[in-house]
């Protein structure tokens, strides 16, 4: 058991058994297929009860969320609120929702403790909006609990590989 | 006073428009597009004023350093080896070469790659290759690192100005001064910039955001999900008797009460009990410390600061220093830091950080939709750009000038600190200047910043909680 383990209780049961890395990669094409088309109910439902949504500053390096600034420290409750304010057509800065298209590549599976996975891959996401595009490339470091049917996000970590965001390029999307 | 449609030609009109008859307060459009107007602001404002750089705590140790640009000159915000705080041109005095091509770091020197020119982090020339070359040693220390005219340290804030010719940093500051100094004495330890800096850019001009921060008007709509997430958590958002003042030298403020608690300060449902106690006993140290009446304006009241012209101070849940460095007419960085208390317990940090990012930078809850407005009128007003009908081209700032009039103080839900603003950005801008900025506005009295009266949340702080003798009268209150 990790420390996040007893800290999120056993609201989904985890499991030991073995993962693939194409497991991993069909978990996170699913998921990007549900952002591309801002399904964020079915996107939540992709987490376990107390995940986490994070995305550090360009300069952040390893400072942890709760001890520096960030661009997203959701916690279970404020990854709620944001869900519901995505959904709400007065999310004006997503209202009328961007256009994003996500492609996720070099996928690996690093550390597996029990019942949780680390996991990292490269994203680029590209959001069109007001007649600009913005492309934001980098990585994920996500760890994933795995349950006998399948992969959930306990922590869902994007981290930017860009030295800051660019004009017009808000992160009011999910990244 | 001139109308605005008497004018044929639309560069002619008047850049700002106030009928204190019809009570009518309008800014003409080009001022957020204008190259001309853009390179006016650059030489009238950001070459002649106090302009915030960073903050004494981003730069810890002896020789640590931070690159940034202010008016789009590249500097180098750096503690000599001696601890003494420099702002250098970012920019080798041999040909100009970008010296620093780090953002940040810690050096004893700053070595260009071009000649292999070497510098002291004092300024002072280390070491120049091949020296004998030039006319003598005088010649070669004169090669010393360009600094800017004046740096001023206040309560932690390191201002900087690229001219000698301005008045002492706490002469500017004036007025907002002490908001500045309360933020120091939230906590016994003082306060520290905490790394990660939110670094953006959006497309919209500078005065936009200016006018964002200072607009109550829009919270409740343009802020529509973050007010029902508030909501819902037990928090009793309002606008009522909430104020907005204008500080002189183009500063104002904005004085809240109703839009969200103070982490360690005031609670509020969403921060969870063990804040509830945290924030009782701290209160209970301010009061020590400050004596009431102070702890209560320091605690009480959420602030939005603008230290003209590029400071925004966030005041608010947390603390988050914003600063503004306009790119082009269209386009402005931002760069964000969060200041929290030295040696704060790691649980309220971690309170802080969530709360505060939930709302504030571009990836909260509240300032996607902020940058989403000013973004939206940097479009919107092509739509009457240069079209001939000139009175069509203006912005309407109009809302609750009847208290400027009267010399009251104005609602936050007004537009009486943007109008403080503009009046000061046409006497920095049109002094002298090349732009005609039509007839200037008469001088009005301001009124001076009161306390609010809303005993808020205080009792809710303290119920249930022992009351240390004497402390009655701030409860009470
Ligand atoms: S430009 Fe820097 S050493 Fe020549
Ligand atoms: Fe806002």
């Amino acid at each position: 058991m990790t420390a996040l383990d007893a800290e999120l209780g056993a609201a989904v049961r985890g499991s030991d058994r073995a993962v693939t890395r194409a497991e991993v990669e069909d978990f996170l094409f699913a998921e990007a297929a549900l952002l591309d088309r801002q399904r964020y109910d079915e996107w939540l439902a992709l987490f376990v009860e107390g995940g986490r949504y994070e995305v550090p500053t360009t300069d952040a390096g390893a400072t942890p969320a709760s001890q520096g600034g960030y661009f997203v420290c959701d916690d279970w409750d404020l990854l709620r609120a944001r869900v519901k304010r995505l959904r709400s057509r007065k999310a004006h800065a997503e209202n009328p929702p961007s256009l994003v298209h996500r492609m996720i590549a070099n996928v690996r599976l690093l550390e597996r403790e029990g019942d949780e996975l680390a996991v990292t891959a490269n994203f680029i996401v590209h959001r069109a909006r007001d007649g600009r595009t913005n492309a934001f490339p980098g990585r994920y470091v996500h760890r994933l609990q795995v349950t006998d049917d399948g992969l959930r996000f306990r922590l869902r970590r994007a981290e930017l590989a860009l030295e800051q965001l660019e004009a017009g390029a808000r992160l009011s999307f999910i990244l | 006073m001139t109308s605005p449609s008497l004018s044929p030609d639309p560069d002619a009109a008047p850049l700002v428009v106030q009928d204190w008859e019809r009570l009518a307060f309008r800014v003409h459009r080009r001022a957020y597009r204008d190259d001309a107007l853009f390179a006016a602001e650059r030489s009238r404002i950001w070459d002649r004023t106090w302009l915030y750089l960073g903050h004494e705590t981003e730069l810890p140790n002896p020789n640590d350093y931070k690159v940034r640009a202010l008016g789009g000159r590249p500097l180098i915000f750096t503690r000599d080896s001696t601890g003494e705080l420099h702002a250098f041109l970012n920019s080798c005095p041999h040909r100009g070469t970008v010296l620093c091509r780090e953002t940040q770091g810690s050096s004893k020197h700053f070595n260009c790659f071009y000649h292999a020119w070497a510098f002291h982090n004092t300024g002072e020339v280390a070491a120049i290759p091949d020296p004998s070359a030039y006319a003598d040693e005088e010649y070669k220390a004169s090669m010393r690192l360009r600094e800017v005219a004046r740096l001023e340290v206040f309560e932690g804030f390191v201002f900087v100005s690229f001219t000698d010719d301005v008045p002492p940093l706490l002469d500017h500051l004036g007025a907002a001064a002490d908001y500045i100094r309360m933020i120091g004495e939230q906590h016994v330890a003082g306060m520290e910039v905490l790394p990660g800096t939110q670094l953006y850019s959006v497309r919209g001009n500078w005065k936009l955001a200016v006018e964002n921060a200072m607009d109550g008007y829009h919270f409740s709509p343009t802020h529509n999900t973050f007010v029902g997430y508030l909501r819902e958590s037990g928090f009793a958002v309002t606008d009522d008797d909430q104020y907005a003042y204008n500080l002189g030298n183009g500063h104002s403020l904005l004085i809240l009460t109703g839009h969200g608690g103070r982490i360690s300060m005031l609670w509020e449902p969403r921060f969870g009990e063990d804040e509830r106690v945290r924030t009782a006993e701290h209160r209970r140290e301010m009061e020590l410390r400050l004596g009431s009446e102070r702890a209560h304006l320091v605690a009480d009241e959420s602030h939005i600061l603008f230290v003209f012209p590029n400071l925004l101070l966030f005041d608010l849940e947390g603390l988050s220093l914003r600063q503004l460095e306009p790119v082009a007419p269209g386009n402005t960085d931002v760069r964000a830091w969060q200041l929290a208390p030295r040696g704060e317990d790691p649980a309220v940090r971690d309170l802080r950080m969530r709360t505060m990012v939930s709302f504030v930078g571009p990836g909260g809850l509240a300032t996607p939709d902020d940058i989403e407005a000013y973004e939206a009128v940097q479009r919107g007003i092509e739509a009457t750009a240069g079209n001939g009908r000139a009175e069509l081209d203006y912005s309407d700032m109009s809302r609750g000038m009847a208290a400027d009039a009267a010399g009251e103080r104005g609602r936050s839900t007004d537009e009486g600190a943007m109008r403080g603003f503009w009046r000061h950005w046409v006497r920095s801008v049109g002094a002298g200047g090349p732009v005609d900025i039509g007839t200037p506005p008469p001088p009005r009295p301001e009124p001076t910043p009161l306390p609010s009266s809303r005993p808020h949340g205080l009792d809710e702080i303290l119920a249930g909680t022992e009351t240390p003798a004497g402390q009655e009268e701030v409860a009470a209150r």
